[in-house]
């Protein structure tokens, strides 16, 4: 596996960029492992327990060898096993604290098991949860990060519940996972093709990119967004393919990713298109260079999965392509020198 | 909304059976989820409506009420298999029906609202398929 320079992040890539790949006909965990490690994707490798194993959260002790035979098989290091703390699993009531800290900590274990050293939750696992997963995560050394993705910013309550708590804790075993959907420059024009595909006037499309691109709040545009999609007759489904829009794609500048330090324990490179600029490879909806400099100047040696997630609109692109033109842009970047500090 | 909407309802999902007309469907969610997140089938089949409490759903072999999904927490509908919809209609092999679906995900990790409400996915589908 190449790897970056020592000292520097660590690239890899998570299988759920290759959601759309997943249900080709003849493809199975082990080929698609394989694959990534055939294309030097790694080395680091993160799944979606509940996408990629059958069985998730009880996965038998075959099945867990059998994992673990094909990563170890492929040369591929284990970076962080993706788990869901389904709160709404039941219709109308959420899971109680000890029903949830039970779901989670079952699939930590499972992560144990499996050889992966970091988890991912979602910011609906409580900061009261976390703090009683801690002696679980410390007992089976795996940390769990929970993941900052869009709408979520720096400012957004929760995020600064959980700041107050890594600090208080100051531990390794509990931390952030920062996800580029937060901090975008851009909506990805992977989107024009689902909204095409959905009946929606590409007029709408482009007004809900200008109306996102504007300064000010996100949260705040909504009631503009729906008065401007109303006017021009949109259905109230295709309101709602909207309003996603402004949902799906955090506009936080990415200068700020800074103030998740020293609580970042894996960052997911989330990304919806690679493409060739005037100074080679770039992402028009995501400011790499800003985000490199700060995961340098941080001095961050943990994984950036690389998550390709314009596989949700369009399938159009190949994933693994998307992926070698990131990696491709991500050591260049990572690599060169330190820029200024602003 | 998306490429996966396309492969809900595919082109051999259809079955004639004794009791009916099978129709496997696949999941547009990325991930597997609870048997109680097969919340809204909202299903036409010749443009009549089929009431849920006619249905029942096949999956991971067990054939159950669609009513008691809602229970089926400990169960769940993988990424690439599908769940069986039983439509209690008259049908026979190479018939063809025109099947439309309005299938509401629950995803129980996404809460929206003061109310932390699961956000329903929907995915449309209209097809005039043959069954087998």
């Amino acid at each position: 596996m190449t790897d970056t320079a020592p000292g520097l992040p660590r690239l890899g890539t998570t299988l759920f960029s290759l959601s759309l790949e997943q249900r080709k006909p003849g493809r199975d965990f082990a080929n698609l492992v394989a694959e990534v490690a055939a294309r030097d994707l790694g080395p680091g490798l993160e799944m979606v327990a509940f996408q990629s194993l059958r069985g998730w959260p009880r996965p038998s002790d075959e099945q867990i060898s059998g994992v673990r035979r094909v990563i170890g098989e492929s040369g591929l290091t284990p970076s962080c096993l993706a788990i869901n703390n389904d709160l709404g699993l039941y219709p109308g009531r959420l899971l109680s604290d000890d029903e949830s800290y039970e779901y989670v900590a079952v699939q930590v274990r499972g992560a144990a098991a499996l050889g992966f050293p970091v988890t991912r939750v979602g910011v609906e696992t409580s900061p009261a949860i976390l703090e009683r997963l801690l002696p679980l995560a410390e007992e089976l050394g795996v940390t769990i990060g929970v993941e900052i993705h869009a709408p979520l910013t720096i400012e957004a309550p929760p995020v600064a519940a959980l700041k107050e708590l890594f600090t208080r804790l100051d531990t390794p075993w509990l931390g952030f996972i920062p996800d580029m959907s937060s901090s975008m420059r851009a909506v990805p024009d992977a989107v024009d093709d689902a909204h095409r595909a959905a009946g929606i006037a590409p007029e709408l499309t482009a007004m809900t990119k200008e109306l996102w691109a504007e300064p000010g709040p996100t949260m705040a545009k909504f009631p503009e967004l729906e008065r401007r999609a109303a006017e021009a007759g949109a259905t109230p489904a295709q309101v709602g393919n909207l309003k996603m829009l402004f949902t799906m794609h955090g506009k936080m500048a990415p200068e700020q990713w800074a103030d998740f330090f020293p609580h970042v324990v894996h960052v997911h490179g989330k990304f919806y298109g690679i493409v060739d600029g005037p100074d080679g490879l770039t992402d028009p909806s995501i400011d790499w260079p800003v985000v490199a400099r700060v995961l340098r100047e941080q001095n961050y040696t943990g994984f950036i999965s690389s998550e390709y997630e314009a596989h949700a609109y369009s399938d159009r692109y190949n994933a693994f392509d998307q992926i070698r033109a990131q990696h491709d842009m991500l050591k260049r970047l990572l690599e060169a020198e330190p820029a200024v500090v602003r | 909304m998306g490429p996966l909407d396309d492969q809900v309802v595919r082109a051999d999902s259809l079955t004639a059976t004794p009791d009916g007309l099978d129709i496997a469907i696949y999941t547009h969610w990325y991930r597997a989820l609870p048997l109680p997140s097969l919340a809204r089938v909202d299903l036409t089949v010749d443009g009549e409506r089929i009431d849920t409490a006619a249905l029942s759903v096949t999956v991971n072999g067990h054939r159950y009420a669609f009513a008691e999904l809602a229970e089926k927490g400990d169960e769940y509908w993988f990424t690439t298999d599908p769940a069986v919809v039983h439509v209690p209609i008259e049908t026979a092999p190479g018939r063809q029906h025109r099947v439309q679906l309005l299938l509401g995900l629950s995803i129980p990790y996404i809460l929206t609202g003061p109310d932390r409400v699961p956000l329903v996915a929907p995915s449309a589908t209209d097809k005039t398929l043959t069954a087998a």
